[in-house]
């Protein structure tokens, strides 16, 4: 939560003083995406259950803000790298389902959490969206239009997520532990 | 929110925490300065003409170069099958000894692929005997008959294959 209060502050301070962010200058994106990038490629990780993934995607997402950053609204850039990040996520899920369906295969090299493993079952057990929604909500504390807003769907639907998945995984808990 | 919410929340943000992740990302194109090389546009046929002649000569060159070798462990070779990447780098040794492999290329991959500002600061050696810990990686078979063992001791490295996830031997 404090981190994506400082990703708004990053540049919101120059929105609020009326100026605009330098969105020209190179070194002025490196500064603002460069302490995000180890909360995406986390964040990845568990969207999409490789770490080898993760960090694939979280390149990409970073390749494409730096070629998209002259239109990037300067209010919270952990947000708008989530929602580059999250999206090729998507895009990325969807090519390995087509090519584990295409091969008969099984999902390669899943990461796993020896500390948690009945949340992480849990969690796996979520589509990637709600898996998101939940996490933007619960881990960033995003409110559900802004969530909604990132993932390009209705705000209903993200509460829906949101509500579907806690009660999911408190089944799904509650079961591990009795 | 509930006990139970609470309790979930502080579970994800925990069980996000736990997941790797990188502290800077990947050289940026901001961080090259593109130059910019003036030419007269009256080069522009000799610069094709080098241009195709150096693509020629490196085809000529790395199809002498680059010889494929057969992975150790693949179907049809010696060792197909033997899964070394669950053992120990001597538990490999003391199996492909018993197995006609007394000589061993051990190639020992160690430091920290992600230190300095992501560059990594890594090493590669080659030794006779096989190293204290470390994940068997299998290899090939070299042209003088010794295989050549693969031990990734990095940061952040993992098994391969059957053993992925097993803690470093």
């Amino acid at each position: 939560m404090t981190e994506r209060l400082a990703s708004r502050s990053i540049l919101a301070k120059s929105a609020a003083r009326g100026e605009a962010a330098d969105l020209a200058d190179p070194r002025a994106f490196e500064t603002a995406v460069r302490p995000h990038y180890a909360s995406l490629v986390r964040r990845l990780v568990l969207v999409l259950g490789d770490e080898n993934d993760a960090q694939d995607v979280a390149q990409d997402a970073y390749l494409k803000a730096f070629r998209s950053w002259a239109r990037f609204d300067g209010v919270d850039v952990r947000a708008w790298l989530y929602t580059i990040g999250l999206r090729l996520a998507f895009n990325q899920l969807r090519r390995r389902h087509r090519w584990l369906a295409a091969l008969q295969r099984v999902e390669p090299r899943p990461w796993r959490d020896p500390s948690d493993p009945d949340l992480w079952a849990a969690i796996r057990g979520l589509d990637a969206r709600t898996r998101s929604a939940l996490l933007l909500s619960v881990v960033d504390g995003y409110t559900h239009a802004e969530i909604a807003r990132m993932l390009s769907v209705p705000e209903g639907t993200v509460s829906s997520w949101i509500s579907r998945g806690r009660a999911t995984l408190r089944n799904e808990l509650r079961q591990c532990e009795g | 929110m509930n006990d139970i919410d609470l309790d979930l929340d502080r579970r994800l943000a925990a069980l996000e925490a736990r997941a790797q992740g990188r502290d800077d990302p990947p050289g940026l194109p901001a961080a090259r300065r593109r130059r910019r090389v003036a030419v007269p546009i009256a080069l522009a046929p000799v610069l094709v003409l080098v241009l195709v002649a150096t693509v020629a000569a490196g085809a000529v060159v790395v199809r002498g170069l680059v010889t494929a070798r057969e992975g150790i462990e693949n179907p049809g070779q010696p060792l197909a099958g033997a899964q070394l990447e669950c053992t120990t780098p001597r538990e490999a040794a003391a199996f492909l000894a018993a197995h006609g492999y007394p000589d061993i290329v051990w190639q020992v991959e160690a430091g920290n692929p992600t230190a300095n500002g992501g560059r990594g600061e890594t090493t590669s050696t080659q030794q006779a005997t096989p190293p204290e810990h470390g994940y068997v990686i299998p290899g090939s078979i070299l042209d003088d008959g010794r295989p050549i063992m693969v031990i990734d001791q990095r940061v952040g490295a993992s098994g391969v294959g059957a053993c992925y996830g097993m803690p470093m031997p």
